[in-house]
């Protein structure tokens, strides 16, 4: 490994490669609307979201798989205990009953419920934030919506007006990640839609031109390369999301 | 709506750890980057498009203006997000053979966490800490990992091979059109949307293509 | 072997396939279980003949074997408690027609095609296996005056096959099986397509006493050994690969205990389909007919050598002259001895052939060193048991029609993480072998509309192309069965008995 990517663990957490991951957990506004609590209004809307091609993420570019959901409280652990690793209320839990009931788990609360976003995208974090509140639509019933109909609910919202306050707001509520583990690759979206395109495509013709002669062959692909343009990534390929062959 | 996105799942968990073990943890987890041997197993299993594990200090949620009540919380918390293939109970099962060493190394110190094996206990923990996600987007519903990876391989050998080779004489040609293949060998596979893992999803997926 | 069994208490089809015991054989009943009490009163009468597991030698073999086994109606329909039925897993709850979009049993092998009984639910399996159709004959005619006496069970109808006369028949009493024979009419372990079957089944702890049976067929150690599979993968009650008991099992214990769960499936094979499929591929694929067979399969048709010992003409002829040579004992061991080590590219056996994808072996660490925790990890936990035979006779090699195929028994501990992972993920899916959606090419359930295709890989750097498989038709197609539960004797007593008690 060379000395920038040590570095880079370090000072790049969220990046792999030009794929990077976004965490953002925006608080939700503790209040209720009409008899509904903000919280159920981001659920509601999150959950009746389009899927695949007609999701708004669809159009945010560059997005490889991200989600939302929302963090209503912490869990409590009530699970069994673990022999592995010794503690000394193991011993004092024997003698003392306050003792054993406190080497239970704690309750913990939150106060506040979160929409939690996490995306891993291609690129720089500005643009795909700008991508975000730029292009994020999608139709709900007839209505256009964009992406403040997902975060208008969440605390401070009502100062975003624009990209550039957008961009500052979500790095406000970001996390950084403690290890982000790429298992694909970190090329552009366009390159990795272009590239399965390319793998489906070819496939395809080289099962149904097994056999020919080498002159057919040759003419053969020819016409093949003209059809699916393997270098031009605005040329025939998959569309984001796209979910039929 | 589900936690299924094609080919892709998304998993969610949270997971509370004391916060004097939730430093050692972000130390191993960067340890684990540096030593690559470490992830070996992960890759070998190539089901997982990107994970990323997040430690939040207690102190650190986030916390925007006066409105919004400061969180007093005991643990500190971390969050683990993955996007993988194949069913929840092939992912879950396939950590705890392959490489049960290595969970144990990431959540050993949270709390309450039985070891990866035997294997219901780990289910139970993973299930009673996991979050279901209300809105799941996947640009490539019908690539697995898999399928993304070896995509990149055909587009680099497709372009190379012909700018060298689409213009020579027939034969020469069709030799270099059988190493391109030879070299692709593994990479042919269609694809298609996926196996149903789940009838309940599907029952759901039925009625909202129904629906729209 | 490190574990003793209570073989006297286990159904002797789950230890032993029968068939490799002369037992070549078999008629497979399904009843319904029409009031309660009549119904218990009835298993108890058919437990007094169920057959264990206990080792046989020369002399203490039966002439014939009886075994039985329930379907989730099946054992409500004789009362057993709430609170045990609750236990059961939900695959086995559902059924497998319901289960038809998990398996894949779409287009002609959807329920709405399979044989009349299934239309019917199925409440009881009793298996009858003989060395002769005499044998079985007597036994049956005493199951059939239990069931006449009972007044509270019905024998169902509604097999497809041929009757008494040779005539087509799709209400036949019961599912007739039997071993295929050879042309001067040797018993033979082919099977419709002419592939040689029953080979490489599962070995786990405490099954067998000879260690030699354990290579090629238990788990793969790091040193390349092989040693018996964790009992519980395959027998309730018993510790499994995950280091636990199975979570299927229901409750109380003395229910579950020494029990699993059997998967019967009818499968026709389209014979006609297949012949003229291996002929047409033949014309085009370099290595002829019968390489190509085998590379569907992972063995050749005749003798069932592996490929990765045998990939080509001239190492199968050498295979085959040791072969021929050996004693008993050494044939089995040559026949299962291997791994896909040295074949990690597939360009001996494919990663898309049979015998690869539903037992990868050590395969699927992809040659990385150390990757996982055993070379196995991935593969230990989807073996299944089989037991079936193959049932009917070819009339015409050209056609599909006729009743032909076989029933397929798989037995295993958990229905969803065994057998039905093998068929929906490895059969009918390819994303552990990295190769899409490609099917495996003669169970796969290939679709009449778009087929797919399978790339038989070639030495890496030969300048060799892969071969393509192209347009691959639907070969098998299932025709019915459903989920078992097969008990332990003390637990068939007790349901017989209505002592099953969860408290």
């Amino acid at each position: 490994m060379g000395f920038m990517d040590t570095l880079n663990i370090f000072l790049k957490p969220n990046s792999s490669g030009n794929a990077t991951a976004l965490t953002v957990l925006c608080p939700i506004i503790n209040r209720v609307v009409d008899g509904r609590s903000s919280a159920d209004i981001v659920r509601e809307r999150c959950l009746r979201l389009p899927i695949h091609e007609k999701s708004p993420l669809a159009k945010v570019p560059n997005t490889y798989l991200a989600r939302i959901f929302i963090l209503d409280n912490v869990f409590y652990e009530s699970l069994p205990g673990s022999d592995s690793i010794f503690n000394f209320s193991e011993i004092t839990s024997i003698f003392s009953d306050k003792s054993r009931i406190g080497a239970l788990p704690q309750k913990d609360q939150l106060k506040s419920k979160y929409l939690v976003f996490s995306s891993n995208f291609h690129g720089d974090l500005d643009a795909y934030l700008r991508g975000m509140w730029d292009k994020w639509s999608y139709d709900d019933n007839g209505q256009q919506r964009d992406v403040r109909y997902i975060w208008e609910n969440c605390v401070a919202f009502g100062g975003v007006t624009d990209s550039s306050s957008f961009i500052s707001y979500m790095k406000r509520c970001q996390l950084n990640s403690a290890l982000f583990f790429n298992g694909s690759t970190d090329d552009s979206l366009q390159e990795q839609l272009k590239a399965l395109y390319l793998k489906q495509e070819f496939s395809k013709f080289a099962a149904a031109h097994q056999g020919e002669s080498a002159a057919d062959l040759q003419q053969a692909f020819k016409v093949f390369i003209e059809q699916v343009q393997p270098s031009n990534l605005s040329g025939p390929s998959w569309e984001p999301g796209q979910s039929k062959p | 709506m589900s936690n299924i996105a094609g080919k892709a799942y998304a998993m969610n968990v949270i997971t509370p750890i004391p916060w004097y073990k939730a430093w050692l943890n972000w130390v191993i987890f960067k340890a684990a980057l540096l030593v690559p041997n470490v992830l070996n197993g992960l890759l070998t299993l190539s089901l997982i498009h990107y994970a990323r594990w997040v430690i939040i200090p207690k102190g650190k949620f986030p916390h925007l203006d006066a409105s919004q009540p400061k969180e007093e919380l005991k643990y500190s918390y971390m969050l683990f997000f993955s996007n993988f293939n194949g069913s929840w109970d092939q992912y879950v099962d396939s950590f705890t053979f392959a490489i049960p060493s290595g969970l144990d190394l990431f959540w050993k110190m949270n709390v309450r966490y039985p070891k990866s094996v035997p294997l219901t206990p780990f289910h139970n923990y993973i299930q009673h800490n996991q979050i279901d996600t209300s809105h799941y987007y996947n640009a490539y519903p019908m690539a697995a990992s898999n399928d993304v990876k070896s995509a990149k391989n055909v587009k680099k050998a497709l372009i190379d091979f012909n700018s060298a080779s689409a213009n020579k004489d027939p034969d020469e040609f069709l030799k270099d059109y059988h190493n391109l293949l030879n070299q692709l060998q593994h990479d042919f596979g269609e694809m298609r949307p996926t196996p149903i893992v789940s009838l309940a999803a599907q029952a759901v997926k039925e009625r909202y293509s129904a629906e729209h | 072997m490190t574990q003793n069994l209570d073989l006297t208490d286990i159904q002797g089809n789950i230890v032993k396939a029968y068939g490799s015991f002369g037992f070549f054989k078999a008629r497979y009943l399904f009843l319904r279980v029409d009031n309660g009490d009549k119904g218990r009163d009835f298993v108890a009468k058919i437990a007094s003949k169920v057959t264990s597991a206990e080792r046989w030698n020369k002399d203490s073999a039966p002439s014939v074997t009886t075994n039985m086994a329930f379907t989730y109606s099946g054992l409500q329909a004789l009362e057993l408690p709430t609170a045990s039925l609750v236990g059961f897993p939900a695959d086995f709850v559902m059924g497998m027609s319901k289960r038809k979009a998990i398996l894949g049993d779409d287009g002609p092998s959807d329920p709405e095609h399979w044989d009349k009984i299934w239309q019917e639910t199925v409440h009881i399996w009793i298996s009858i296996n003989g060395k002769t159709v005499e044998d079985i004959e007597g036994r049956y005619q005493w199951i059939m005056q239990q069931i006449d006496a009972s007044g509270g069970v019905a024998l169902l109808k509604g097999h497809r096959g041929e009757d008494a006369f040779g005539n087509p028949s799709d209400d036949l009493p019961y599912q007739e099986a039997s071993i295929l024979y050879e042309e001067n009419g040797s018993p033979s372990s082919k099977e419709h397509f002419g592939y040689t079957d029953g080979i490489g089944d599962p070995v786990f702890e405490g099954q067998t006493n000879n260690e030699k049976r354990v290579i090629g067929r238990g788990k793969l150690t790091r040193e390349g050994g092989w040693v018996p599979l964790a009992t519980g993968e395959f027998i309730l009650g018993h510790v499994d690969e995950a280091m636990e008991y199975p979570q299927t099992a229901p409750r109380p214990d003395l229910l579950s205990n020494n029990g699993t769960y059997m998967v019967y499936r009818k499968l026709h094979e389209n014979v006609g389909t297949f012949n003229k499929f291996l002929d047409e591929q033949s014309k085009v694929f370099p290595g002829g007919k019968e390489l190509l067979a085998a590379k569907f399969s992972g063995r050749w048709r005749d003798n069932g050598a592996p490929l990765v010992h045998t990939p080509d003409e001239a190492s199968k002829a050498e295979w085959d002259k040791k072969y021929a040579a050996a004693d008993v004992s050494t044939q089995k061991r040559m026949l299962t001895d291997f791994t896909y080590n040295e074949d990690i590219e597939g360009a001996k056996c494919p990663l898309s052939a049979h015998t690869r994808r539903i037992n990868p072996r050590g395969s699927l660490e992809y040659g990385v060193k150390d990757a996982f925790n055993t070379p196995g990890a991935l593969v230990n936990r989807r073996r299944i048991l089989r037991r079936g035979l193959p049932y009917g006779k070819v009339k015409d090699q050209a056609s599909d029609d006729g009743n032909h195929g076989i029933i397929f028994m798989a037995l295993n501990a958990d229905i969803k993480r065994q057998f039905e992972f093998v068929q929906q993920q490895w059969i009918n899916y390819a994303n552990d072998f990295k190769q899409g959606n490609d099917k495996e090419v003669l169970l796969g359930n290939h679709d009449a509309e778009q087929p797919g295709k399978v790339v038989f890989e070639v030495e890496p750097g030969s300048g060799k192309p892969p071969h393509f498989v192209n347009n691959i038709p639907r070969l098998v197609e299932t025709r019915g069965g459903d989920y078992f539960f097969v008990p332990s004797i003390t637990a068939l007593k007790m349901i017989a008995g209505g002592i099953i008690d969860p408290t």
